[in-house]
């Protein structure tokens, strides 16, 4: 029992380390990823000075990360005079609690076994095993869908208590726009579920380190290759940024629905917005990118497509698991920002446009293609 | 301490139920449009809650999925473009307050009386197989099948009705 407290404990703290780790880290991947793209140096001045010497220590700019949280931290905190002051104080929590909820059914590692990580530990946990993974929930992805309607509600509460026109617009763009992606996404997801018959991400992970046509990883990506396009759009629409950042477009709303946030409240929105990125990646990760397993690998080692297999220690399998999920996370974040540097912003009309008569009819044809090919398959 | 984990289930259970008790309770007496909505909205989750805590997970995810994520969105959307600020109705409360509160506390006797007593005990669903997603869409769709789609036409004459109202009153204001 307490063995199962220990473990939960150690899973939630790694979980929100990660998720932590991930929004300061992507704040610099953002800026320096569009100098890159755009042959600039990009953030080059924070430093640390060695105390007592000359020696600064810039790091590439990943001391931008914590010069930023400093000046969040440290600025004035301006209250307007808003007609409802308590949905203004509770609206950055509910958009961003449900953030981190979100990763709690997301399975970041195969199973653990901490006795045959290191001896001495199974007079504590004895020899059972846990999967990596917070709340193991049956109803997995649904979970995902309940928690990411919270922060509709929250985007819409924060614009309309500011009392500000710029606010309630950004409010209303970002109510309309959320809903209209959140349907798209999940229809795209529907297809998945038809194919992999369950909606737990641990079993659908599972799935995903088998073979198909003999060499390929059984990965969602090659199933359902149309998807995981149109899940990545949505996916990018529903954080709002570029080019689906219509709610707060600065040079027409300023900053949107919060506009009359500062300091750390306003902080709350920037970092939820980073930590969904990466949610964002998990959650592409778990559902088309097999998951935490390398290709042709699961909890026992590798079984390549010839026939040779290649087994491995335990605590090998449980780095390496970790390893891959954390990576594969970290490419589909950089993917996401460089899309948000590429293209340019949408107009407002296109934006509904684009979501209810371009992207629904296709989730729906695909849906609708997948249901025929897997009963066809089936019979 | 692991006499406390044994009980964390209940502790929580009855934590989730106290605080959708409260929120239900404000959303009854709160004023303004816009709270009462946040009150329904967290009595939703703490419900959700619940239903999760009683091992039903699939009912948490729908209560939460359907109630917030698709109904209270549309509700707080609409509070928000309407943004009724009524200062109307001035009097807090009602003349029949008393009368009210004297009915409520008499009808909760009765139902403590007469019906709490017999209650069986609530199933657990740590005890028995989870009720998990086969279960569900058979139940769904074999037993209950008939009832969602009367559901949805009561749903759908409702809307209907709804708008004929408002057409006869907008036909007063103009005529």
């Amino acid at each position: 029992m307490i063995a199962d407290l220990v473990i939960s404990l150690v899973f939630i703290g790694y979980a929100i380390s990660v998720l932590m780790g991930f929004g300061t880290i992507l704040t610099w991947v953002e800026r320096k990823q569009a100098a890159v793209m755009s042959d600039r140096i990009g953030a080059n001045r924070a430093y640390i000075r060695i105390p007592g010497t000359q020696v600064k220590l810039v790091w590439l700019g990943l001391f931008h990360g914590m010069a930023d949280g400093l000046k969040m931290l440290l600025k004035e905190d301006f209250k307007p005079r808003t007609y409802d002051w308590y949905a203004y104080a509770v609206a950055p929590w509910v958009v961003f609690t449900p953030v981190l909820l979100v990763f709690a059914v997301i399975p970041f590692g195969g199973s653990l076994t901490p006795a045959r990580l290191w001896e001495p530990l199974s007079a504590f946990f004895g020899d059972k095993t846990w999967p990596m993974q917070i709340a193991t929930l049956d109803a997995g992805i649904l979970i995902v869908f309940a928690f990411s309607g919270l922060t509709i509600i929250g985007a819409m509460l924060a614009g309309w208590s500011s009392s500000n026109k710029f606010s309630l617009l950004g409010a209303l763009r970002a109510g309309s726009q959320m809903i209209s992606y959140e349907l798209v996404l999940g229809l795209t997801v529907l297809g998945l579920i038809l194919v992999y018959g369950t909606v737990n991400l641990d079993a659908m992970v599972r799935q995903q380190s088998g073979i198909v046509l003999g060499f390929l990883p059984a990965w969602g990506i090659v199933y359902q290759p149309f998807a995981a396009t149109l899940f990545l759009a949505a996916a990018i629409a529903e954080n709002k940024r570029i080019p689906f950042d219509l709610p707060e477009a600065e040079s027409e709303l300023i900053a949107g629905y919060f506009t009359e946030y500062s300091a750390m409240k306003m902080g709350l929105f920037m970092f939820a917005e980073f930590i969904e990125i990466a949610i964002i990646g998990a959650l592409f990760t778990t559902l088309f990118l097999g998951g935490y397993n390398l290709p042709y690998m699961s909890d026992a080692g590798f079984a390549f497509p010839g026939g040779a297999a290649l087994a491995l220690p335990h605590g090998a399998v449980v780095v390496t698991q970790l390893g891959t999920f954390l990576l594969k996370v970290f490419l589909v974040c950089s993917f996401q920002i460089l899309i948000r540097w590429t293209l340019p912003r949408f107009r407002y009309d296109q934006v509904l446009m684009f979501a209810w008569k371009f992207m629904f009819p296709l989730a729906l044809a695909n849906l609708c293609v997948t249901a025929v090919v897997v009963w066809a398959v089936r019979a | 301490m692991t006499d406390f984990l044994a009980h964390l289930d209940t502790l929580l259970l009855w934590a989730f139920a106290g605080c959708a008790f409260v929120s239900a309770a404000l959303m009854l007496v709160l004023r303004q449009p816009m709270r009462v909505a946040i009150a329904l909205v967290s009595c939703m989750v703490f419900l959700g809650g619940v239903y999760g805590l009683l091992g039903l997970h699939f009912i948490a995810a729908f209560q939460v999925l359907i109630y917030v994520g698709a109904v209270m969105v549309f509700m707080v959307y609409a509070i928000m473009l309407l943004d009724p600020r009524d200062e109307s109705g001035g009097e807090k409360f009602s003349k029949l307050l008393w009368p009210g509160i004297i009915g409520l506390s008499l009808l909760a006797e009765a139902l403590a009386v007469g019906y709490w007593s017999d209650l069986p005990p609530a199933p657990r669903g740590a005890a028995g197989e989870p009720f998990d997603m086969i279960r569900f869409s058979q139940a769904f769709l074999s037993e209950y099948w008939l009832h969602f789609e009367l559901t949805s036409v009561l749903l759908l004459a409702a809307v209907v009705a709804a708008l004929a109202v408002i057409k006869e009153n907008r036909r007063h204001d103009h005529g």
